[in-house]
């Protein structure tokens, strides 16, 4: 080994301590609020809630003749199946994932921070975001589609849990692959929207069986991919998305940085 | 800003250190068997692009893990010591930076996460440092290359590091802030700090400091003192074109004085080989002149680093 004739250090820094947690989650959140919430993902999934509530307000206005199990079963195929799972996704994946593409990763990585107290503070903002984006929407709609209470109030249920076990799973994989708004997509309509309803097995394995499983027991409507039990349905998004978490913490610890 | 803290006794670890290091992306090896100590004051990493200079200060600053060898900061491995960072300050190459924030919210930041008290207070100072008004309203995003750089080695120093690696920090400056930025890497090496700055520029290492890592090709090729480096490659055999008209004669003069050892008509030129390129200099306007002959231009062709850097990895 060679030698720079660097002269001898004669002081050994102060250790420094990793910085505590809660003093820096809040300026994370904000910072990845900021940059997760552009104008035109505003505007995209504004339309995408937009869309929701007008098609609500159109099947209420054709009297249906089950009006609750006609609101339920458009709030689970069109809210619980695409607007909940779409807006996670681009908000999600771009929490984290927006950093490592444009190479502002450095800036967080590069600290005495624990990594998942990045990643939560990523996990949060995502949430912040989609859950009015989702929930005000689809609520509305459920209404207007003249889904009653209990349609209303299973779909503000099934909006938010569905939110969380998103938003954790795309949260990780916006870190894990390069364009996880195409594999994030790949998901929601090939596994979600195709492979889940091939059995109840592959449905379990569907964030959408969770959804469909609250709005179901929410509306007693009998909802497609609703084979969990209720207490399932609450308990295993919560799980799914702290498993999600915690690989993203062990990714973003393992990550090349550039 | 204060040096680190006074020494505790006993045998301390260098501030940054590489031991056989490699780094292979796929199959292409970006850098191979690299060793070596780098202590306080300012050390310039030379090389040309693409030689491997980010690669080995992103392994110094643990941004990417070595595929074999060891990195260490004060003796510890900086993937495996999140409080390390704690010590490094890094400004990176890319420009990119949080584009909505203003200068001194991403300064402000960086103190926050690491941990700075009156995190406020010590951005007012950094950017003070780098000569940027913490008053600024303009989003950094709107700013030019120049100032975006001064913002990134703000965000650097905010936290007072022991360590302050910086990729290319001439980048996009003007003469002014060159100036500038080259007096503050001095000063923070003469406060006890080890600075690592890359450059492929080789006027703009000779200004940083005496100590030069020069890498080409992803291997170390050349360390130590600069002007030994530097007379190193003054050494080398050069060629330089010669536009004169009376080519003929002015190459036979620069065979005669010695100050050639081979040359070749070129056109309306004289191509020279030389192993002496200061003899060279002192000869050609003499050798013209005695030969009735006028120089039109003298132009070394082979000067740019690319051509040092084949000279001192031995591909001539």
């Amino acid at each position: 080994m060679s030698e720079t004739e660097p002269g001898a250090p004669t002081a050994l820094p102060p250790a420094t301590p990793r910085v505590r947690s809660l003093s820096v989650l809040p300026a994370i959140y904000r910072l990845l609020l900021a940059t997760q919430v552009t104008l035109t993902r505003l505007l995209a999934l504004g339309a995408l809630g937009l869309t929701a509530m007008v098609v609500g307000w159109a099947i209420g206005q054709s009297d249906p003749a089950d009006p609750v199990a006609t609101a339920a079963r458009f709030v689970n195929a069109f809210g619980l199946s695409l607007t909940v799972p779409v807006t996670a996704l681009v908000f999600a994946s771009a929490a984290l994932g927006d950093l490592t593409d444009d190479r502002t990763l450095v800036y967080l990585w590069l600290r005495p921070v624990r990594r998942a107290t990045v990643v939560v503070a990523a996990f949060a903002a995502a949430v912040t975001v989609t859950v009015p984006l989702v929930v005000v929407p689809l609520v509305v709609a459920a209404a207007l589609a003249g889904g009653g209470d209990e349609v209303v109030r299973g779909t503000a249920l099934a909006a938010t849990v569905g939110t969380v076990a998103y938003a954790g799973i795309f949260t990780a994989l916006g870190l894990r692959v390069r364009r996880a708004l195409v594999w994030g997509l790949l998901y929601v309509f090939i596994w979600e929207g195709f492979v889940a309803r091939g059995g109840d097995n592959a449905a379990r394995l569907a964030v959408r069986s969770v959804t469909a499983t609250i709005l179901g027991a929410a509306s007693g409507v009998d909802l497609r991919l609703a084979v969990l039990s209720t207490r399932t349905a609450y308990v295993a998004p919560f799980v799914v998305a702290l498993v999600a978490l915690a690989y993203a913490s062990w990714r973003l610890d393992r990550q090349d940085v550039d | 800003m204060t040096a680190p803290a006074p020494p505790t006794g006993g045998a301390v670890p260098p501030p940054l250190r590489l031991v056989g290091v490699s780094k292979w992306f796929g199959d292409v090896v970006a850098v191979s068997d690299v060793s070596c100590t780098i202590g306080p004051g300012v050390t310039a990493l030379l090389g040309p692009n693409g030689a491997g200079k980010s690669t080995v200060l992103r392994l110094l600053c643990g941004l990417t893990p070595p595929s074999r060898g060891e990195v260490q900061i004060f003796g510890a491995d900086p993937r495996a010591d999140l409080g390390l960072f704690g010590l490094l300050g890094l400004v990176p190459q890319q420009e990119s930076v949080f584009e909505s924030q203003r200068a001194l919210e991403f300064v402000r930041l960086a103190a926050v996460l690491q941990g700075v008290e009156q995190a406020d207070a010590a951005a007012r100072r950094a950017l003070a440092v780098v000569d940027l008004d913490p008053a600024l309203r303009r989003r950094v995003g709107t700013f030019s290359k120049g100032m975006r750089q001064r913002v990134k080695v703000a965000a650097a120093l905010v936290h007072d590091p022991a360590i302050v690696v910086l990729d290319e920090p001439l980048t996009g400056l003007d003469p002014r802030q060159r100036l500038a930025m080259i007096a503050l890497l001095q000063r923070l090496g003469r406060e006890g700090r080890c600075v690592l700055a890359s450059s492929h520029v080789l006027d703009e290492v000779e200004r940083f400091g005496s100590r030069v890592l020069v890498i080409a090709r992803g291997r170390l090729v050349a360390e130590g003192d600069f002007h030994a480096i530097r007379a190193l490659m003054d050494d080398r055999p050069h060629r330089i074109r010669v536009r004169t008209d009376d080519p003929r004669a002015v190459a036979t003069g620069l065979l005669a004085a010695g100050a050639a050892v081979g040359v070749r008509l070129d056109g309306g030129a004289v191509v020279v080989d030389t192993d002496d390129v200061t003899a060279f200099r002192r000869a050609v306007a003499p050798v013209a002149r005695a030969a009735g002959a006028r120089l039109e231009e003298v132009a070394p062709l082979d000067d740019d680093l690319e051509s040092v850097f084949r000279y001192l990895v031995g591909e001539r």
